[in-house]
């Protein structure tokens, strides 16, 4: 069983090292270079996944405060050191990730000075950072028990009522802030998801779903450290199949499935209890905004809105109900993990997925918003195991259970020799799991997104003259539209026509956006690529005798004379049959400079138009606003134009 | 108060009020106009105005709209946006930390972030405020050829939106928007088409601010509420606790046993 827990640690090591990367690009390259949100979707991962729902799954630490010292129910009391726990390392991950999230880290401090009474983010910073406090001194006992300074631990356990209480109100207002949040989006969030009543669901669905989480974690541990409390004494390596439904006979029960579970099933149907009220609330909430036909319209935002209700309060529900399941420790484990998914999901909907039809894009966070989220987690999880193993958390009885550090030191062994000794050491397993990963995060992740290169310019691809679209890009990286190009060619004149669209084309691409060569909007710029040519011709021409990048300057420079623009052959020498228009046209030699698109659009076009504006009757040719239009504007009259061409 | 009265009759869409902005604000010309960050709307944290085709021949503004009583405002928690003096939203980088709520908060999603820099800022129009405290007029409305876009008092450009569009009932639609959207905006249009898919949602009338400012002041109340009830309840349970321990206290272990562990 101790071989499980190392076995987690390396996982857990293995995302950290992740996240360490994901942090650094982070830092260095800026928001944009190393996440996928955008100006519509100013709210991504970070803050919503680790933030809000890291903090929403941390209030097991007040629910359970509250059971324990203010309601005085004494059952519980064994829950409220890892309740403690969690809740500080989730508070501490949540507000570590925000600090990659801020576009302005070192500035984190800043709303400590600088007050706006009118923000809730204002006041769920202030509840946070002061509920983080309350945590850490609620902790410290524990932690300083172990180091026998009495006094201190004395005092602080004098103060734990009001300290609890002072928690209890921080949580209770800074829960439901973070619902109100997104009141001021009242026309952006999704129907379904908004409602007057968010601070009150979020208050619910976090206290119910925080028990639920503390459950979680709680049969993980056990599974990992202590199955016996949890999943009974096990016999050949299984847990014991048989369950007593009898219910006169409850020790029977207890024997079977561990001493723990009875109190962990009460504390199951006091967070279930929560969720139910929070399914009410939700459904009531349906009538009175009469939102009925939102949820069943069948779009994906209802289903996914059905998914979470689903996970987070329905099946949570039903398991409790069945009586089975709730003295099963699987049972409590499904509810539970499916309540904090089903959490998780809730958070993520109400902050990012409900804006997506509203901002008209899409979002999937990028791999290194991934890797730092988890890796954040990760790093938290692992404090937790090694609080857990060192600190009286879990039980009194820990002690008996204590692990034989042995087992993790690196011993020399004579027969085996040393590797496979050194790789029971944690230090030497994490060392050699960071060698891996970090150069492999490092190559994964590093931003592919520069800003100052101008626009990325991607050729036309995806002509495909059977089905007789061809994918444009338009000048518009990153989007692109279906383009009918036999309709076109109909339209515009048979063959003949192809040179007005087809200005020039470079090699290997048949067709090409006229920002191809026309690369800057106000400069000249060079189309001749050195580079690429000197590493490809030899290659790519597959001329015999001459190695790539070496001995290719022979191909285009003429012996005997300094390697410049004139000592080369012209471009037709070699590009005679890629560029068909060649042979009818009077051409330079080289095409070195393209002018800037600015000055070609403006020549190529409104001199066109000027002229024939009389011809074919449209006064309105020669106006700007022809081709100086929004993307939005001419995306709709596309869609418009190739729509209704495309059905034809 | 100022204001900004835009005629969509007039405006032919060349865009020299971009340029003027670019110009002023000393932003970037040659960055592209779209890429995987910036929204459809030809905003980006190089462009502060940006005019939209909305319809043939018909081109609106779309910039900050400046309201009366913002959303922004009410949303930055360090209070780094203000309203000037004379009414424009002015945004001071000093406080920001970058959270981005603003963004998310506006209603008409005109905050843009500097996604490319590793010290970002929040960028938007801020009506040339330095130049409109001296009376100067703001770049964009100096740079109009057709006086589509007009600057001056808020009320006295109402007024004058009214007397234009009740002149010519059978050319400009009964309605002056920016008047009373969102509680009143300092960007107006009058318009011979429906503004109303173009950002100018056509129900909202009350301040965004108002949906949360009322609540947020209710907050230390339901803190200190919480606290009292739950100290009284520590104390009443307390006090019942040792009433029944000077009783029988095994009894009364038992009893709240069997009262919770129903399982």
């Amino acid at each position: 069983m101790f071989n499980k827990a190392r076995t987690l640690k390396d996982i857990l090591w293995f995302f950290i090292f992740f996240g360490l990367v994901a942090g650094i690009f982070r830092l260095w390259f800026g928001l944009g270079a190393t996440t996928n949100l955008t100006d519509s979707v100013p709210w991504g991962l970070w803050k919503v996944l680790n933030m809000i729902a890291g903090v929403a799954l941390s209030t097991c630490g007040f629910t359970i405060g509250l059971l324990v010292y203010v309601l005085k129910i004494e059952k519980f009391k064994p829950f409220v050191k890892p309740a403690i726990l969690v809740a500080f390392l989730g508070y501490g991950s949540s507000c570590f990730a925000l600090l990659f999230d801020i576009g302005l880290p070192y500035r984190f401090w800043h709303p400590l000075f600088m007050w706006n009474e009118h923000s809730f983010l204002f006041e769920v910073f202030w509840c946070v950072m002061l509920y983080f406090s309350v945590t850490f001194i609620e902790l410290m006992p524990n932690i300083l028990e172990k180091y026998k300074l009495k006094r201190t631990v004395g005092f602080l356990h004098k103060i734990t009522i009001g300290v609890v209480i002072i928690g209890i109100s921080l949580s209770t207002l800074h829960h439901s802030s973070l619902g109100s949040l997104f009141l001021i989006t009242p026309y952006r969030l999704f129907p379904l998801w908004y409602s007057s009543l968010l601070p009150v669901y979020f208050f619910t669905s976090a206290a119910g779903c925080g028990i639920m989480f503390l459950i979680f974690v709680k049969i993980l541990y056990s599974k990992l450290y202590n199955p016996a409390s949890v999943f009974g004494e096990q016999t050949n390596g299984k847990a014991p199949v048989v369950c007593s439904i009898n219910k006169n006979d409850q020790n029977t029960v207890t024997k079977e499935y561990g001493k723990d579970i009875p109190m962990l099933s009460s504390l199951c149907i006091i967070g279930v209890s929560l969720l139910a009220i929070y399914l009410v609330l939700k459904i009531y909430d349906l009538f009175r905004l009469n939102l009925f036909n939102t949820l069943l319209a069948g779009t994906w935002e209802s289903w996914i809105y059905i998914l979470e209700l689903l996970l987070t309060a329905v099946l949570p529900i039903v398991l409790m109900i069945i009586t089975k399941s709730r003295r099963s420790p699987y049972g409590l484990g499904t509810a539970a993990f499916s309540a904090s998914l089903g959490l998780a999901l809730n958070r993520l909907d109400v902050g990012i997925i409900g804006y997506f039809r509203d901002a008209g894009s899409a979002y999937f966070p990028s791999l290194t918003e991934w890797a730092l989220s988890i890796g954040v987690i990760a790093a938290a999880t692992l404090v937790f195991l090694f609080v857990a193993e060192n600190f009286s958390i879990f039980d009194e009885q820990w002690k008996v259970y204590k692990i034989n550090k042995g087992i993790f030191k690196a011993s020399f062994d004579s027969i085996s020799r040393v590797w496979q000794a050194a790789l029971q050491s944690g230090l030497q397993r994490t060392t050699i799991i960071g060698v891996f990963v970090l150069p492999i995060a490092f190559i994964l992740m590093y931003p592919q997104y520069e800003s100052d290169k101008g626009i990325n310019v991607v050729p036309a691809s995806g002509l495909n003259t059977i089905r007789s679209v061809l994918i444009i890009n338009a000048n518009t990286p990153g989007m692109s539209t279906e383009f009918p190009h036999l309709k076109h060619q109909e339209t515009l004149g048979k063959e003949q026509s192809c040179i007005e669209c087809h200005h020039i084309s470079l090699p290997d691409d048949k067709s090409t956006p006229c920002s191809r060569c026309h690369r800057k909007m106000f400069e000249k710029t060079l189309i001749f690529n050195h580079e690429m040519h000197k590493g490809w011709v030899a290659a790519d021409r597959q001329i015999p005798g001459l190695q790539p990048e070496n001995k290719t300057c022979a191909i285009c420079h003429l012996p005997g004379l300094p390697k410049d623009i004139n000592s080369a052959v012209g471009c037709m020498e070699c590009h005679k049959e890629d560029i068909h228009v060649a042979n009818t046209l009077n051409l330079p030699k080289q095409f070195l400079y393209a002018d800037s698109y600015f000055y070609v659009m403006h020549k190529r076009c409104i001199g066109c138009h000027q002229e024939r504006k009389q011809g074919v009757n449209k006064p309105n040719l020669d106006q700007c606003s022809n081709c100086h239009q929004s993307y939005y504007t001419q995306y709709e009259t596309k869609k418009e134009l190739y729509g209704s061409l495309a059905s034809d | 108060m100022v204001a900004v009265l835009m005629d969509i009759t007039k405006c032919t869409g060349c865009e020299k009020c971009v340029l003027a902005c670019i110009e002023k604000n000393n932003l970037n010309l040659e960055k592209s106009y779209f890429d995987r960050i910036t929204a459809r709307d030809g905003l980006s944290s190089d462009r502060f105005l940006s005019i939209n085709k909305i319809d043939k021949d018909r081109f609106a503004r779309l910039s900050c709209m400046h309201c009366l009583d913002p959303a922004c405002i009410s949303a930055c928690l360090v209070g780094g946006i203000t309203k000037s003096p004379k009414g424009a939203v002015i945004y001071d980088p000093d406080k920001c930390i970058g959270c981005r709520y603003c963004m998310l908060a506006c209603p008409f999603h005109i905050p843009r972030y500097e996604w490319n820099v590793t010290k970002p800022f929040m960028k938007k129009c801020n009506l040339c405020y330095d130049r409109i405290k001296d009376d100067e007029l703001p770049a964009c409305v100096e740079a109009c050829p057709n006086k589509a876009i007009v600057f001056g008092d808020r009320n006295k450009l109402l007024k004058q939106a009214h007397r234009t569009i009740n002149s010519k009932p059978e050319k400009y639609l009964q309605h002056v928007w920016g008047e009373e959207e969102y509680g009143g905006t300092s960007i107006l249009c009058i318009s011979d088409i429906d503004l109303a898919k173009t950002g100018w949602s056509d129900k909202p009338v009350t301040p965004i601010p108002h949906l949360t400012e009322p609540l947020i002041e209710k907050t230390p109340v339901l803190g200190l509420t919480a606290g009292s009830f739950l100290v009284g309840l520590n104390w009443i349970i307390r006090r019942r606790m040792k009433f029944a321990g000077q009783n029988d206290k095994t009894k009364n272990q038992t009893k709240k046993e069997d009262g919770q562990d129903d399982v």
